[in-house]
């Protein structure tokens, strides 16, 4: 069975966090991008096409809610599953407010985040199925076939 | 202190009745010795705030006396009184504790407002010592609650701080495991032992990732977790597990229902501390054998709760404070004074209200709103 790897863009400041998780993605045959900050995160994201952010709530600069308000500004299809180290279930909960796929909290269990990768990118290329449908139909009635 | 006597104590017979009689004449509870070894044995016995002794007596005279009182209760005052021609054995008194002295001839009403005065400082001391005592209670509890307050921000702190580097360790250990499961690395040796190690590791992480989460916990505040919550169910398992207080004092609750079974959304757990606290209150409030009333009704999309109690009540001005933190009526150590501070930040968690009403006399009602937390759709 071939699996198409996910695009996922992991942004976290902690530096070994990011290697270590990617390489392990990486070696799971997922397509991992990596971003120390917010700022990193944005500029990849407009030369990249992502499917899944995974993102750090808490970072120094533009924290996480910040990046994800972002995020959703310029690219609102790509879902973002955010992780906290902290006890701020209620930040997560208010981002996924925002537009957040979901949350989870650090250490994660790699199963579940396979999991929630997994329905992330689903709900994406749902979206973006509905999305060509709506189009083609557009495109149809404009050129007066129905 | 109020049934506290005066002991007036002097070998000279005529004296010291003419003394006693003329202070009972003026209303003041008089003992009476005529030397100091019986005064001390009636000492042992009765309760006696002030004595008046004569200095110079035959056996133990006024200054040994005043020593020995003054070792056995220091809280007792001692007037003494000199001969004309002795003033300096009183000066020598006040040296050894003494309050005062006064000077035969003695003139009554002087040694009556000595009296006074020596039961004004001895009750000036005891409300110094209550209140150094109540200073003390509330300095305990402070840093009871501040030690609690720093344990939740550095549990807070060390949990973050451990979450970090054990999210690495986990996600290293995962890639290891992942490389050792690939076609690659089948046939290498001692791979057992590397899947052995590694799964100890695994397990330890989730082990240590318990303990920090929990730690999460502790130092949050409560989320309200909001399911059905049915009143009366709840308010029928805290009088069963009230049941030992009210057979104690043989108290009933009558529950009166206005409605049928109310169900609302709100967090059980939380209204379940709050009926607890409100309910123990009532029976402690209570005269034994009396009946504490429940009635619920069902207005306002929540419920309506009323407890009454026939118990003494609460004086007016001591009503506005009793949602205060620390204050309570009890002794220091039997109640914290939070009891009701801490269930109304409950409540008003809950987006509720709570008030209370009371007569003197007559008993205590508390109000409790309880909306129903559900977002209409």
């Amino acid at each position: 069975m071939i699996t198409i790897p996910i695009n996922i863009l992991l942004v976290d400041d902690e530096k070994d966090f990011v290697e270590m998780l990617s390489l392990r993605l990486t070696e799971n045959k997922e397509s991992v991008f990596s971003a120390s900050n917010g700022k990193e995160c944005l500029e990849i994201i407009e030369k990249n096409s992502i499917d899944v952010i995974i993102l750090d709530l808490k970072m120094p600069g533009m924290d996480g809610i910040q990046t994800l308000k972002e995020i959703k500004a310029r690219s609102p299809l790509i879902e973002v599953i955010m992780l906290t180290g902290h006890g701020t279930a209620e930040t997560a909960v208010d981002g996924m407010k925002l537009g957040a796929f979901d949350y989870l909290l650090k250490p994660c269990d790699f199963d579940i985040l396979m999991q929630k990768l997994d329905a992330a990118r689903k709900r994406k290329e749902d979206q973006e199925e509905r999305i060509r449908q709506a189009e083609a139909k557009l495109l149809l009635r404009r050129s007066g076939v129905i | 202190m109020e049934d506290s006597k005066l002991l007036i104590v002097d070998d000279e017979e005529n004296f010291r009745n003419a003394i006693v009689r003329r202070l009972k004449k003026r209303g003041q509870a008089v003992i009476e010795a005529d030397c100091a070894e019986s005064a001390l044995s009636i000492m042992a016995n009765d309760s006696i705030d002030v004595v008046v002794s004569d200095i110079k007596m035959p056996g133990m005279d006024g200054l040994r006396f005043l020593k020995q009182i003054k070792s056995r209760y220091p809280a007792c005052e001692v007037i003494l009184i000199t001969g004309h021609a002795s003033a300096t054995d009183g000066v020598s008194g006040i040296k050894e504790g003494a309050f005062d002295y006064l000077t035969k001839p003695i003139a009554l009403d002087h040694l009556i407002n000595k009296i006074n005065h020596a039961r004004e400082k001895i009750n000036r001391k005891i409300a110094e010592e209550k209140d150094a005592i109540f200073k003390e209670s509330i300095r305990q509890k402070m840093i009871a609650t501040e030690r609690l307050a720093s344990l939740g921000t550095l549990s807070a702190g060390v949990a973050h701080e451990i979450n970090n580097p054990l999210a690495i360790i986990n996600e290293a250990c995962g890639w290891m495991k992942t490389i050792l499961a690939s076609d690659k690395m089948k046939d290498i040796p001692r791979k057992n032992d590397l899947d052995k190690a590694l799964s100890k590791i695994e397990n330890s992480i989730v082990r240590v990732r318990n303990i920090t989460h929990h730690l999460l916990q502790f130092s949050r505040k409560p989320d309200n977790i909001i399911s059905d919550v049915n009143i009366n169910q709840l308010i029928n398992e805290t009088i069963q597990f009230l049941n030992k207080e009210m057979t104690s004092k043989n108290i009933q609750i009558l529950v009166k229902n206005k409605t049928n079974a109310i169900v609302i959304g709100s967090d059980p757990a939380q209204i379940r501390q709050v009926l607890l606290n409100v309910m123990t209150n009532a029976i402690h409030a209570s005269y034994p054998d009396e009946t504490i009333e429940i009635c619920i009704s069902n207005q306002n999309k929540g419920v309506y709760l009323d407890i009454k109690d026939k118990g003494e009540g609460i004086p007016p001005e001591n009503l506005d404070k009793v949602f205060e933190p620390f204050f309570t009526t009890k002794a220091p150590g039997e109640g914290t004074g939070l009891g009701l501070f801490v269930i109304k930040g409950i409540i008003e968690n809950l987006k509720g209200k709570i008030s209370l009403t009371s007569q003197l006399g007559q008993g205590s009602q508390c109000s409790i709103f309880f909306p129903c937390l559900y977002q209409k759709e």
